[in-house]
């Protein structure tokens, strides 16, 4: 492995400073978990020459509830996450992502903040010798290629999807995350911090610029009577990513819908939001009939490559199932 | 009253053993639950290296090396090139470093700087068998392997059967997946002496090869396998893993560790070979299987690969069967658990059930009408009642697939040799003066229990608790042994284990008698005391009469010790999503018949394993390789999936204990072979979809579950 410097501060700016001198040959990282960086580390997937630890920066760790809302540190584990009371009642999609993440080494180590930046798992991108568009290269070998896993939405010029399970729950729950960096802090609508390959920098998945760094997610309380759920669908039931995964948010008042908030997991380089399902779905009675005019909704613009097309059936198969399991 | 030693060694009945036949938790248990246990792979010696491969990342390519750069960093002791000129295998093994450390040795190897011109390559079967393809051997990319029977008959046969089904069956490449890597610690240190330690299945075949890389005389290379972790049949020789070891140690007098990555592992570590298999089978409006027309093709790399021979178990009125090698420039195929036997049972099984589907019968009658041995009747009966069979609806015809869930059930049966080898295994046994016994074999512990039995026949033998004797195995130094293979342990070991114990038991009563003045024949060993005529010594006062040296015994194989040929039936109950494809499989039962369960704890193991091995190879196991990059992707285990602790359903493991013979028989491999199947014929009779396709993923259930919606059939 590249030798590389450790940085180890203490304070949220000199992590954010260190972070700052990056941008040039030299890539500079930010470390906390560690359960994706080091594993893009030995694959020689990125070879930093900075490596700037986060953990022992206090006060970025907290996972807090109250009648106000949530707010989780970025440096929360998944662990943490999981098993907290107040977020398995109030925020249980949230509790169920979390829960559903690697394995129970991985998810006592991995964090919030590592969870929505982490990279994609697409097997070409994963392979060193593979220069794929994702790495600077000038082809999506899965579009043409072994692409049972990519994207069936949003799609091109590169078919990864997006590998977060918490980020498809926190979407469906109206986060915001709040950032900091060398042009002080902002507070951003989570789902707006991912960007599609046709949009932004094909390398990259966020618009968090170079020394930017997640400091906590934010959740609002839900409203009453809104209950959330995340369906997720693996190969194998342990230690897997999503082929398929729906965070479904859903309010139901006098026999009506009267709140719905729908993000898909592993299906497009994002999380993707169906927001003119929700519409479809407020103020209906919930039935059989509408889930499955709902679930054909939501895939309506899928587009699948040549091995990908079973995402479709799949993935409004699990939403009538999110649809059914709330109602 | 006749001599014990004249009558020679016989198996008590079952019911007469303290030990054997019953339940005996294994006696390295603790130590490896525990840690304690020291594989090759732990080994640590003064002074060692550790030892990193180079593969080239190209199928097929002219290489040529330079050390140079490797050889600058620091750490770096030694390296060698390991081949040179036309490469054909993805990811084969050109070159080698040895390093003060795992890390050191990682750069070392991706420091050596290799000069690659790409040849064209062929790495699955429509590349190799496309026009224009690069010949992956001299004779071709396919090569008949074999006929018998005669087409005609057949045709004729099925022309005039009740109803027949053609279909093709597929199933992809295999890994062995040990969870030890292959290679060993080569511990060379200049002079004519070495010693390995090895991960491998054959304790007694790996010296000269080392010795010939070493250049030192054959005798003087000591072999240690005191734990091994896993070979499934793929580690039967020093491989090229442990030559470089050899290699690099030789390089620079040193201990050179080599156990790979793996990554190294997936690529370099052999498979169980692919397949495709065309059949046409016919039956008659009774329910007989008429006529079998099958061809099979076999993907076993730059190897042969293997699919055994057609009818498979099932009687069949005309035959005609051809198989063919399609070679591909990847990893050789090699022995992988029952070789060759899984790819038929999943394909013949499935035949089976379609055929039974097509005339309307019920599976397990159907299954047992085309059986000849009575004693799958019996096992089929067996597995039908405990999975619940009698009582489920769909036994000749499948489920409708309506609603979100269906049940389905489906079976398959095994066969498999299990004898021993002649001559192949001695054994010593060891009575000290001061209690201690000892029971020794150069043989290997895979994981099978033989440690354990090593220690448990002589016990039984002797009166004595199970911890009383102490199994000493895993070294060339140690009475000989053969290669664990082919389930040929049991029977080849057991016979000399239980020769040894009996010749120390006669040695050991005749030396009392003569010390006591007693009759031979009045001597007896049980429940740790020794009754001699009137007397009664504990065993340690009886062991004290001994001379210093104690007492020696040797066994060797005896025939009449062991017995071959093993039977087994299987069944799987699944329930399948039919929103999302997912097959969960609830529960899978095995009876299997064996002889003599030697330890039955150690056998429901086994059996548990390899229906849990079936399950993982049904399901989910794939290598993906990109045909256009020649990459093998799936070279981790976040991408070659195998079930975890999740997949796994309610196991239930039957011995089978009509089946009476007095003697051992290996049975390991017979009970991987029917599961994939079963699970595949389970899915079917739940929902109607027929998946002739390994592994059985949701993405085939879904696509399956369309095309019956649309009243189609996928192929």
């Amino acid at each position: 492995m590249k030798a590389f410097d450790y940085v180890e501060p203490s304070t949220l700016a000199e992590a954010v400073a260190a972070l700052a001198k990056g941008g040039g040959r030299e890539r500079i990282v930010a470390l906390a978990g560690g359960q994706d960086l080091l594993s893009e580390m030995q694959d020689h997937l990125v070879e930093p020459g900075t490596v700037v630890s986060l953990n022992r920066i206090d006060g970025l760790a907290h996972v807090r509830s109250d009648a106000g809302g949530l707010s989780v540190g970025a440096r929360a584990s998944l662990a943490e996450v999981a098993r907290d009371e107040g977020v398995r009642t109030g925020w249980t999609a949230l509790a169920e992502a979390a829960a559903s993440v690697g394995s129970p080494q991985i998810r006592s180590q991995a964090t919030v903040g590592g969870n929505l930046c982490q990279r994609p798992r697409c097997i070409y991108y994963r392979n060193e010798h593979a220069l794929c568009l994702k790495k600077g290269g000038q082809e999506c070998f899965a579009e043409g290629g072994l692409n049972h896993a990519n994207a069936i939405l949003g799609g091109g010029p590169s078919f990864i999807v997006h590998p977060s399970d918490l980020a498809p729950a926190l979407v469906a729950l109206d986060a915001t995350v709040r950032i900091t960096g060398p042009e002080g802090g902002r507070v951003e609508v989570l789902e707006g911090l991912f960007t599609l390959p046709s949009e932004g920098e094909v390398t990259r998945e966020t618009s968090l610029e170079p020394g930017e760094l997640i400091t906590s997610v934010e959740v609002p309380a839900p409203a009453a009577g809104v209950r959330s759920t995340y369906l997720k669908f693996q190969e194998r039931a342990s230690f897997d990513f999503a082929l398929s995964s729906v965070a479904l948010a859903l309010g139901v008042v006098e026999g009506r819908i009267n709140h719905a908030r729908i993000c898909l997991g592993g299906v497009a380089p994002v999380p993707w939001r169906c927001e003119r399902t929700e519409q479809l779905l407020v103020g209906e009675a919930p039935g059989e009939e509408l889930f499955a005019r709902a679930a054909l909704d939501a895939l309506e613009e899928a587009e699948p490559l040549e091995h990908n097309g079973y995402k479709v059936p799949l993935t409004q198969g699990l939403l009538r199932k999110a649809l059914r399991s709330l109602t | 009253m006749a001599s014990p030693r004249r009558d020679g060694p016989v198996w008590k009945p079952r019911a007469e053993n303290q030990l054997l036949a019953h339940d005996l938790p294994r006696v390295d248990g603790p130590l490896k639950v525990s840690g304690r246990a020291r594989y090759s792979h732990d080994v640590r010696l003064p002074g060692m290296l550790y030892g990193r491969l180079v593969c080239c990342p190209v199928p097929c390519a002219e290489v040529a090396v330079d050390l140079a750069g490797a050889l600058k960093l620091p750490g770096v002791e030694a390296a060698v090139v390991v081949h040179e000129g036309t490469t054909r295998t993805v990811g084969q093994v050109v070159a080698a470093v040895a390093a003060r450390t795992v890390e050191e040795a990682e750069d070392g190897a991706r420091a050596v700087r290799l000069s690659i011109e790409e040849l064209p390559w062929a790495v699955d079967r429509e590349q190799a068998l496309a026009p224009q393809a690069p010949a992956v051997t001299r004779r071709g990319n396919r090569r008949e392997r074999g006929e018998d029977g005669d087409a005609e008959a057949v045709a004729r046969a099925l022309a005039e059967s009740h109803a027949v089904v053609e279909a093709t069956y597929s199933l992809p490449v295999q890994h062995h997946v040990c969870l030890e890597t292959h290679g060993c610690v080569c511990d060379y240190r200049g002079g004519d002496e070495a010693t390995i330690y090895a991960s491998t299945q054959a304790t007694f075949g790996i010296a000269r090869d080392a010795a010939r890389v070493l250049d030192i005389p054959a005798r003087n290379v000591r072999t240690i396998v005191h734990h091994m972790g896993g070979g499934f049949g793929s580690k039967f020789s020093l491989d090229i893993h442990g030559r470089v070891a050899c290699m690099l140690s030789k390089e620079c007098s040193r201990p050179v560790h080599l156990l790979v990555d793996r990554s190294t592992e997936f690529h370099t570590g052999g498979n169980r070979s692919g397949s495709r298999q065309h059949l046409r089978g016919g039956v008659s409006a009774e329910g007989e299987l008429t006529a079998l027309e099958a061809e099979a093709e076999m993907f076993g790399g730059v190897g042969g690969g293997a699919v055994a021979r057609m009818p498979y178990i099932y009687s069949v009125g005309r035959v005609h069967a051809r198989r063919a090698s399609v070679h591909t420039h990847t990893d050789s195929s090699r022995a992988m658990r029952a070789p060759g036997h899984p790819q038929a049972s999943f394909a013949m099984e499935s035949l089976v059930d379609e055929l039974a589907t097509a005339g309307g019968f019920d599976q397990v009658e159907f299954r047992k009408r085309n059986l000849a041995d009575p004693v799958y009747h019996r096992q089929l009966d067996r597995v039908a009642l405990e999975i619940g069979w009698p009582g489920h609806p769909h036994r000749s015809a499948p489920g409708d697939a309506e609603g979100i869930e269906a049940v389905g059930i489906g079976f398959g049966v095994s066969v498999w040799g299990g004898g021993g080898s002649a001559d192949a295994c001695e054994c010593e046994v060891r009575i000290e003066r001061d209690g201690g016994v000892t029971s020794s074999m150069g043989s290997q512990d895979l994981g099978t229990g033989v440690r354990t039995y090593l220690a448990a026949i002589v016990a039984e033998e002797l009166g004595l608790e199970l911890s009383a004797v102490e199994a000493r195995l895993g070294d060339n130094r140690l009475p000989k042994a053969n290669a664990s293979g082919g389930s040929v342990t049991t029977g080849s070991a057991a016979p000399a284990i239980k020769d040894a114990a009996h010749e120390a038991r006669v040695a050991f009563a005749e030396h009392l008698a003569e010390v006591l003045g007693v009759d031979t024949g009045s001597v007896t060993f049980d429940g740790g005391v020794v009754r001699a005529g009137k007397e009664t010594l504990s065993w340690s006062a009886a062991c004290e009469t001994l001379p210093d040296e104690g007492l020696r015994a040797r066994g060797v194989w005896r025939e009449h010790l062991q017995a071959s040929g093993v039977h087994g039936a299987q069944a799987a109950r699944v329930r399948v999503d039919l929103e999302t494809g997912r097959v969960r499989v609830e529960k899978m039962v095995c009876v299997q018949d064996q002889g003599l369960p030697l330890n039955r704890l150690a056998l429901r193991s086994q059996i548990n394993g390899g229906m849990i091995q079936a399950l993982s190879y049904a399901l989910l196991e794939e290598r993906l390789i990109d045909p256009d990059l020649g990459l093998l992707l799936s070279d981790n285990l976040e991408d070659y999936k195998i079930a975890g602790s999740l997949e796994i359903p309610e196991l239930v493991a039957i011995i089978d204990d009509d089946d009476e013979r007095a003697a051992p028989i290996g049975m390991a491999e017979a009970v991987v072979i029917p599961g994939a199947a079963a699970i595949a014929n389970a899915i079917h009779n739940a929902c109607g979809v027929r998946l002739r396709h390994l592994p059985l993923t949701p993405t085939k259930v879904l696509e399956g579950l369309a095309a019956r919606a649309r009243g189609e059939e996928v192929r």
